[in-house]
């Protein structure tokens, strides 16, 4: 009944060799309904298929995959309890059990969009929709199998990571204007991402896009911007690219890199919310959301996604002692000196999160010193000092002054400060700046410690303020903020950030109301911090304002006739 | 008006409709796979292909009335990528092989096999699924369907040498198929609703996808066009 429709399509030639085909390639069907499972095996072998293995589970699937490579996977997304077809993908793809020579096809009960689309960065190679009958099984399989063939060169090469071969494979692939030029065009440029040729990924995507805006262009040239660190081109396309299609997670991931690099923090973390939200399971995406939090000191939410991280990462490969320390910081943060009972309760559960942690890590020991340690602020947080002190010391004695690392010798330090050993702890610290004056990045988290030399709970009242002074300040309530900023201020006068906020906003408000007290205020905050060196984060804001200020005063000097 | 502790009924609907979707789909199933199981002589006098061709229909009602909810809702965003046109009318006509080739109704496809577009592959799909579905039912000896551009559209047509369309649903200026629908008199035409308001949400520089009909065509009967920027 399938040859009326054959000879009916003098255009398109149907491939004669695919019945040669189909007895070598290596079948997998995954459903958890037996009769889907043997009628898709039936149909699979009426079109010639002489290999195909049957899973009735996620889990049975990936272990069959851990022994045998399938060149085709037949995957239903409904598989009942437990992982299902996205996840199984994921982990195939992670273990690297799925290659490029290989296809993975999603079958759906539901119109794919619905639940699939939502977290489609690891996408199968192709959507099939549920009810399947044989003849249209027949043509979709076909059209993939021949596709498979054709590309199996670029592919192979791919897989080898020979991405030079493979750009040029493509490139010779192009010149025969098959139907796989979109094909190309898309691999093409992610090939020429990978080798860091972005001029060339540009010139491609965009000669795509004077044809067509369509999403995986947009995506594709808004990445070769945030390689050639075009942030604000790159932030406009990945828009666009959105614009087009609203599921493409991967947009916000590239949004959220912009405004990191453009310093626009609290909208790197929305960007990442909405992503995290639209695909749940991403470890690494709720890791890089916790740190992104913890950056804004949104310390509630930086918890929440480590313990996410935490909570998807479990036997996985993206499971990392860094989440369980920071959930462990976070939580010891928010409970200290709160002895509510839910105080009590974040106390408790950073220190089983932390007990956790050395024992799943117990061969990493610098994690299990971190933990010690971080332990030990959670306890006098709770005002527990003696266990505090005892922690503390079992700590030290783990310790081998010679070669501290710097995240240890300033976890240490931050414990120090915690117990009320202020000289310790600004030695060790400044020790640690000698030692490792060469690296930036220490330096920078051994002058925050520095700056902050006071206790816990005044550092988190001053980190509440500042965040309600940043809202006010972007909400235009200026002298609300200036009020919240100042308060802020009681509490850690020294901190240069906050200092330099409360300056910002009075150079703001002074337009609005021209009052020479204010400009008093903000000379003396500016005197607070006189001393941060050079190479101080906020040394460049500092100088900014400095100038601003001036100008201010001289105005003013000049309109008062002085 | 709904009451406050009323649940929304589109919305029981909807996941009612979405549970017959579900059992539908294994019912087709099931009988793909006892018809596959059928000697060759009783396979020929079964009805099965009448029990297939009936069971795509109302599957293909309940995609489009899931469809019509989301749309309602603001739920249904379009994936626009690029396929190949040919692709797509060969995978939707092999769902109605089995009932012409029982009907013994010839189906032609005129499409360059390098032709490819940008468009929502499922929606087309289903707005082609209902198409092919109502040429089946009226057409006497011949389906075509014939895709190709025309100035900066792709234009899918499907012709059919039947009765043509009744002159209430031609009588519809462009555009308008939709106030030309009675939904008094039992035939509702919803295929033709939905495939007109999703064809609608196409847009590209401007312009927006239509979809019309006409009577004459290649064959004489009905033609049935999807018009996408």
């Amino acid at each position: 009944m399938v040859d009326s429709l054959v000879e009916n399509k003098p255009k398109k030639k149907k491939q004669p060799d695919l019945e040669k085909l189909y007895p070598r390639l290596k079948f997998l069907i995954v459903d958890d309904f037996e009769s889907f499972r043997s009628s898709l095996r039936l149909m699979l072998s009426s079109f010639g298929a002489v290999h195909v293995d049957i899973a009735y589970s996620a889990e049975d699937a990936l272990e069959k995959c851990r022994f045998n490579f399938y060149d085709i996977i037949l995957c239903d997304f409904n598989l009942g309890p437990g992982k299902n077809g996205q996840q199984v993908l994921e982990a195939l793809r992670a273990n690297k059990r799925l290659k490029h020579i290989h296809l993975f096809i999603m079958v759906t009960a539901e119109t794919a969009k619905d639940v699939v689309l939502g977290a489609r960065e690891y996408q199968p190679d192709a959507y099939i929709a549920k009810p399947i009958t044989r003849t249209v099984l027949e043509e979709r399989l076909g059209q993939l199998v021949i596709q498979q063939r054709e590309l199996r060169a670029i592919n192979k090469e791919i897989d080898l990571e020979n991405h030079s071969k493979a750009i040029s494979l493509c490139i010779e692939k192009l010149t025969d204007k098959s139907r796989y030029t979109s094909w190309c065009h898309q691999t093409l440029g992610q090939l020429y991402l990978k080798v860091g040729d972005t001029q060339s990924a540009i010139n491609l995507y965009n000669s795509v896009i004077a044809k067509r805006e369509v999403p995986w262009a947009l995506l594709g040239l808004a990445h070769a911007q945030l390689k050639n660190l075009d942030y604000q081109q790159a932030c406009d396309n990945f828009n666009a690219a959105l614009k087009l299609n609203p599921y493409m997670v991967e947009a916000y991931d590239g949004l959220t890199s912009c405004y990191e690099a453009l310093n626009q923090t609290q909208k790197a973390q929305s960007a990442l919310e909405t992503a995290v939200e639209m695909s749940p399971r991403m470890v690494l995406r709720h890791e890089k959301l916790g740190k992104i939090c913890q950056k804004n000191q949104d310390i509630e939410r930086a918890s929440e996604s480590f313990r996410k991280a935490i909570k998807y990462g479990e036997h996985s490969i993206h499971e990392k002692a860094d989440n369980y320390l920071n959930l462990g910081r976070c939580l010891s943060e928010q409970s200290d000196g709160d002895f509510s009972a839910e105080g009590k309760a974040m106390a408790s559960e950073a220190i089983s999160v932390l007990e956790e942690l050395t024992h799943k890590f117990s061969i990493d020991e610098s994690a299990c010193l971190n933990a010690t340690l971080i332990e030990a602020r959670i306890l006098k947080g709770q005002n527990n000092e003696e266990a505090a002190k005892d922690k503390l010391h079992k700590a030290e004695c783990m310790i081998e002054d010679e070669n501290l690392s710097p995240d240890v010798g300033i976890e240490l330090a931050k414990t120090l400060y915690s117990l009320d050993e202020q000289d310790r702890a600004e030695e060790l610290l400044i020790d640690l700046a000698n030692k490792f004056s060469h690296e930036p990045e220490v330096l920078a988290q051994i002058e925050s410690q520095l700056d902050e030399p006071e206790s816990l709970t005044n550092k988190k009242q001053a980190k509440k303020l500042n965040k309600a002074g940043i809202e006010l300040f972007e909400q235009g309530n200026l002298s609300a903020a200036a009020e919240s900023f100042k308060e802020a201020l009681s509490h850690t006068p020294r901190h240069a950030a906050l200092n330099l906020n409360l300056v910002q906003v009075i150079t703001k408000l002074y337009r609005e109301e021209p009052d020479s007290n204010l400009l008093d205020l903000a000379s003396s905050s500016l005197k607070q911090i006189k001393h941060i060196p050079e190479q101080h984060n906020q040394y460049k804001r500092l100088r900014y304002l400095e100038k601003q200020l001036n100008k201010l005063q001289s105005n003013s000097t000049q309109k008062t006739g002085v | 008006m709904a009451h406050d502790n009323q649940p929304d009924f589109s919305m029981i609907i909807a996941s009612a409709v979405h549970d017959m979707k579900n059992s539908l789909s294994m019912l087709l199933h099931s009988v793909d796979q006892m018809y596959e199981e059928l000697p060759n002589d009783i396979k020929q006098k079964s009805n099965a292909t009448i029990v297939k061709y009936e069971a795509e229909r109302v599957n293909s009602y309940l995609v489009q009335l899931l469809g019509l909810y989301r749309l309602q809702n603001q739920l249904l965003s379009l994936h626009i990528d690029e396929y190949f046109v040919s692709d797509l009318l060969d995978e939707q006509s092999a769902h109605y092989t089995p009932i012409l080739t029982d009907k013994d109704i010839d189906l032609n496809i005129d499409c360059d096999a390098n032709l490819s577009w940008y468009f929502d592959r499922e929606i087309i799909l289903g707005v082609l699924n209902n198409a092919l579905n109502n040429a089946s039912r009226y057409t006497k000896s011949v389906i075509e369907i014939a895709s190709y551009t025309e100035n900066d559209n792709l234009v899918i047509e499907i012709h059919d040498d039947g009765e043509g369309y009744p002159d209430n649903l031609l009588q519809a200026s462009p555009g308008e198929v939709i106030n030309n629908i009675n939904f008094q008199t039992g035939s509702t035409s919803l295929g033709i609703y939905f495939a007109e308001m999703v064809t609608k949400l196409h847009t590209q520089n401007g312009k927006t996808g239509s979809i019309s009909l006409s009577n004459g065509g290649r064959h004489g009967g009905g033609v049935f066009s999807v018009r996408l920027p």
